[in-house]
């Protein structure tokens, strides 16, 4: 009897240092996440130019991914204005069961019934750069779009003051789109007394902007243009550029393609707000690394935005942004 | 006991394998790290060279001391070479020679400048400036220069001093393609997510894997830390909770490399080296737990029947352990145990048998003081000569009576000295003289020597009853009684001898074998032989089997009994 409490004991004992190892030195060490499937993202263009938005931003996606030692499996159309084949795309990725999906969505509205489709199969979804209308995604990692657009309206109210002509129009990407909405918004908002004469679509399409902006500078009252993202700003400025009027005419734009940053230089683009791709990327898979642990997460991380000159396009701290380096290169 | 000290044995060796691995890596870091700071110098020493026979060179000196000529074929050729060291190097990304005089050479002839560059306020232009000759590495930056490209370099920039002169003649630059030091940084890292960053002198990023992250704060390098550590030529890395940081310092361009790796990287597998020792630990313990066992049941358990057994003596019980298992000492300890209970079983048995004999012989002793045969015998002698008016008889006999009977009483001593037994024989003969008239004779010859020595009570009287009755009454002749005693050794004799009618051979041996026999098979004897045999048992029991009675006899004869006692006084007994 004795000696059978002897080996209970030591078994006992054992069984106790088994679990102090394994759980002391266990909870010494970060969690580390292991998951079966890859974490889906669907962007809303995967076809650019190295560099471009997207690509910077999946270089962030692959920081991130490879920091937390996850896999990750991006997707999207080709285009940014293919909303149908976004849904498709989404709803393939809804299919696979991955154990999260972080979502750009391309449409405010008409993605949300496959975000809701995929807290059904209780997918968690996170949204990134543009949000859809709903509340089930857990976190949304995105550029405060109205700062975006109060931060261009500003720049563009303080350039304004010394022109004669003192119209201002607004050339947006798409309608519907929570960026384009935002961003709008966030001039309306900074320009607030200023002489706003409309807002013109250029369905993320640079030649339309281009052709808007030829009938806009036919307008004398209009001393200045916002251009809302990336494709207006250079269908804007080439405009400009080709009829030699960037004397005449404020141009304020958003993002930073290399033709962009050159127009910035030569002076055709006045001032262009540059979001943080980059960090959007990584902060996504980090919140999606962080929710899978179980850690809480905000629901929504403004990555931020920057206002590039010509004055500080040069500046040390934001040339990484404005010309991210490709290591392909 | 033990397992506590596996336990801090394990822990210990834990904690030892996880700075042992920590170290390696370290030290693993440091050598990279070192072999990455003997690349990047021989690199850019590389580029100085190359920037030392641009400098030197004739021609190019030659076109830039000519100011405000134009001298297009010298251009041309010095710009053909240029753009032949861009293209025989392939980690160049441009040269550019800045004359005083607005002239610009350029390895890129297609290049067109780009227009809103201004040379003089450029940071490699005018730290070269400064520099006054010697070669300025730059940090790593967007070089704009040529219009419409915008390419991360490093420059190497300086002066161009004329041989002749020492005029200041314009300003070398030398744009070595940032991805090559890139390159270098990301090839020469161990572990998942350990980075190398560079730093300059004063803390500025040159190279940073997440630049955008560390510029937005997103991450933070804890460059001061880096910066005091390298200072203080410190060995150990710094941590900081969650990364360890090495650096090195590379002396021609002034950075600093420092190598992160995270805590998390050098214990990933730790899980399973935490499993496999716990594995070890449960496998120590069960093992250590089953032999201590086996050990404590090979000799506890023995000693523990042991005691039980030994316990047993307490109530009485002398129980034998057998055959038992254990260790050598066990098994020893075990027999010599049961020896013992042997040998006190043997002795209790014997003392039970002792004390039963004792018990007997005393009976016999009381048997043996009062003999109603002699007494009523004696009573009748005395009331006849009482009826003879014998006075003077009665009353000598009535006093050797009540001698002989306060002797054989004796204050309920077993033991009496010579000298009373001597008495006691004495009053017995007496008594017998006076009834058998003339029958016999005897005669008490005691060495005064043992009067002093002890005797059983009541050895003598059946002695020479025994040979008054088997030896003289048979008899017609006179008989005679000698009743001697001596000092023999250390014992002492008695003999009674008489010239009665003895025993053959055959009778002889009967009585001594009655006498000695056991009790049980030994065959009815007489009265009188009951008396002598008594007298031998008591004895025997009394002082040992050594001693009592021995016979000797001749048939017409006589008889003589000897009786051997120790010799022992009141003091020695």
């Amino acid at each position: 009897m004795k000696n059978l409490n002897m080996l209970f004991i030591s078994l006992l004992t054992a069984l106790i240092l088994f679990i102090f190892l394994s759980v002391f030195y266990g909870k010494n060490n970060p969690k580390e996440l292991s998951l079966d499937e890859p974490i889906q993202i669907v962007l809303k263009s995967t076809e650019g130019q190295p560099m471009d938005f997207w690509d910077v931003l999946a270089h962030g996606i692959d920081q991130a991914a490879k920091e937390y030692g996850i896999q990750v499996e991006i997707s999207g159309p080709r285009f940014e204005r293919e909303i149908n084949r976004q849904i498709n795309i989404l709803n393939r990725v809804i299919a696979e069961d991955p154990p999260l999906i972080i979502l750009a969505a391309s449409d405010y509205k008409r993605l949300v019934k496959s975000v809701e489709q995929a807290s059904g199969r209780r997918i968690p979804v996170i949204t990134l750069d543009s949000a859809v209308d709903s509340n089930i995604p857990v976190s949304f990692i995105a550029t405060d779009n109205l700062e975006a657009g109060r931060r261009a309206g500003s720049e563009m109210r303080r350039l304004i003051t010394d022109s004669p002509k003192k119209g201002i129009a607004i050339v947006s990407h798409i309608r519907e789109t929570a960026t384009a909405i935002d961003r709008e918004a966030g001039v309306r908002e900074a320009l607030d007394g200023g002489n706003i004469i409309g807002t013109w679509y250029c369905d993320v399409d640079q030649e339309k902007a281009y052709r808007i902006t030829l009938r806009l500078l036919n307008n004398p009252d209009i001393g200045g243009i916002v251009a809302l993202n990336e494709v207006a700003a250079l269908g804007v400025a080439r405009a400009i550029d080709e009829t030699g009027s960037k004397d005449n005419m404020i141009v304020v734009g958003f993002d930073n393609a290399i033709r962009e940053l050159s127009y910035l230089e030569e002076g055709v683009i006045k001032a262009t707000v540059v979001q943080r791709p980059y960090n959007m990327g990584y902060l996504a898979v980090k919140t999606a690394a962080e929710y899978l642990l179980g850690n809480r997460v905000e629901s929504f991380i403004d990555t931020g935005s920057v206002l590039i000159t010509r004055e500080n396009m040069f500046q040390r701290e934001y040339q990484e942004l404005l010309y991210p380096f490709n290591p392909t290169e | 006991m033990i397992f506590s000290a596996i336990f801090i044995m394990q822990l210990v060796s834990f904690r030892f394998t996880l700075n042992t691995a920590r170290n390696s890596i370290i030290d693993n870091n440091k050598v990279l790290l070192s072999q990455l700071v003997t690349q990047i110098d021989s690199y850019i020493g590389n580029m100085e060279k190359l920037a030392d026979a641009i400098v030197e060179n004739r021609e190019i000196q030659y076109f830039l001391e000519n100011v405000g000529e134009p001298n297009l074929d010298l251009r041309q050729s010095i710009e053909n070479r240029l753009a032949d060291y861009i293209l025989a190097r392939g980690d160049l990304s441009g040269i550019l020679i800045a004359g005083t005089d607005g002239k610009l050479l350029t390895g890129a002839p297609d290049g067109k400048i780009n227009p809103w560059t201004v040379i003089e306020d450029q940071s490699w232009y005018t730290k070269a400036l400064e520099a006054n000759g010697r070669t300025v590495v730059s940090t790593s930056y967007v070089q704009n220069i040529i219009a419409g490209q915008y390419s991360w370099v490093v420059s190497l920039s300086r002066s161009i001093i004329s041989a002749e002169d020492g005029r200041f003649l314009g300003v070398l630059l030398v744009d070595l393609k940032f991805n090559r030091i890139n390159e270098l940084c990301r090839s020469l890292v161990v572990g998942r997510r350990s980075y190398d960053f560079i730093i300059d002198q004063d803390g500025n990023y040159v190279f940073h894997p997440m630049q955008q992250l560390v510029y937005s704060e997103i991450r933070t390098e804890p460059v001061g830390e880096i910066l005091k550590m390298l200072e203080n030529h410190n060995e150990d890395p710094f941590f900081d909770g969650e990364h360890y940081f090495t650096a090195a310092a590379s002396a021609l361009t002034g950075w600093h490399i420092v190598n992160v790796t995270y805590r998390g990287d050098i214990t990933t597998n730790w899980q399973w080296v935490q499993l496999s020792y716990a594995a070890i630990g449960l496998v120590l313990f069960i093992v250590v737990g089953i032999f201590t066992n086996k050990i404590s049941s090979g000799i506890t358990k023995p000693v523990r029947k042991l005691q039980d057994i030994m316990k047993s003596v307490d109530s009485g019980e002398f129980h034998l352990v057998g055959r038992i298992e254990g260790t050598d000492e066990i098994r020893e300890l075990a027999r010599e145990y049961d020896i013992m209970v042997t040998r006190i079983r043997e002795l209790m048995k014997e003392n039970i048998l002792e004390q039963e004999l004792k018990r007997k012989s005393d009976l016999k002793a009381l048997q043996a003081q009062i003999n109603p045969h002699f007494l009523y015998n004696t009573l009748d002698s005395i009331i006849w000569m009482g009826e003879m008016k014998q006075h003077k008889e009665v009353v000598q006999m009535t006093s050797a009576l009540s001698k002989l009977f306060r002797i054989s009483i004796s204050k309920g001593r077993e033991l009496i000295s010579v000298t009373e037994e001597i008495a006691h024989v004495q009053s017995y003969l007496t008594i017998q003289e006076m009834r058998y008239k003339d029958k016999f004779r005897y005669l008490i010859d005691i060495d005064p020597d043992i009067h002093d020595c002890i005797i059983l009570k009541i050895t003598l009287q059946p002695l020479v009853e025994n040979a008054i009755y088997h030896g003289i009454k048979e008899v017609d002749h006179q008989g005679f009684i000698k009743i001697s005693g001596r000092r023999d050794g250390d014992d002492i004799v008695f003999e009674v001898t008489d010239n009665g009618r003895g025993m053959n051979e055959q009778q002889l041996r009967q009585l001594v074998a009655g006498v000695t026999a056991a009790e049980d098979n030994r065959n009815k004897l007489t009265r009188q032989g009951m008396g002598v045999r008594n007298v031998h048992e008591r004895i025997s029991i009394y002082f040992g089997a050594q001693y009592g009675l021995s016979f000797k006899s001749t048939a017409e004869k006589g008889t003589t009994i000897t009786v051997r006692l120790p010799a022992m006084t009141q003091e020695t007994q």
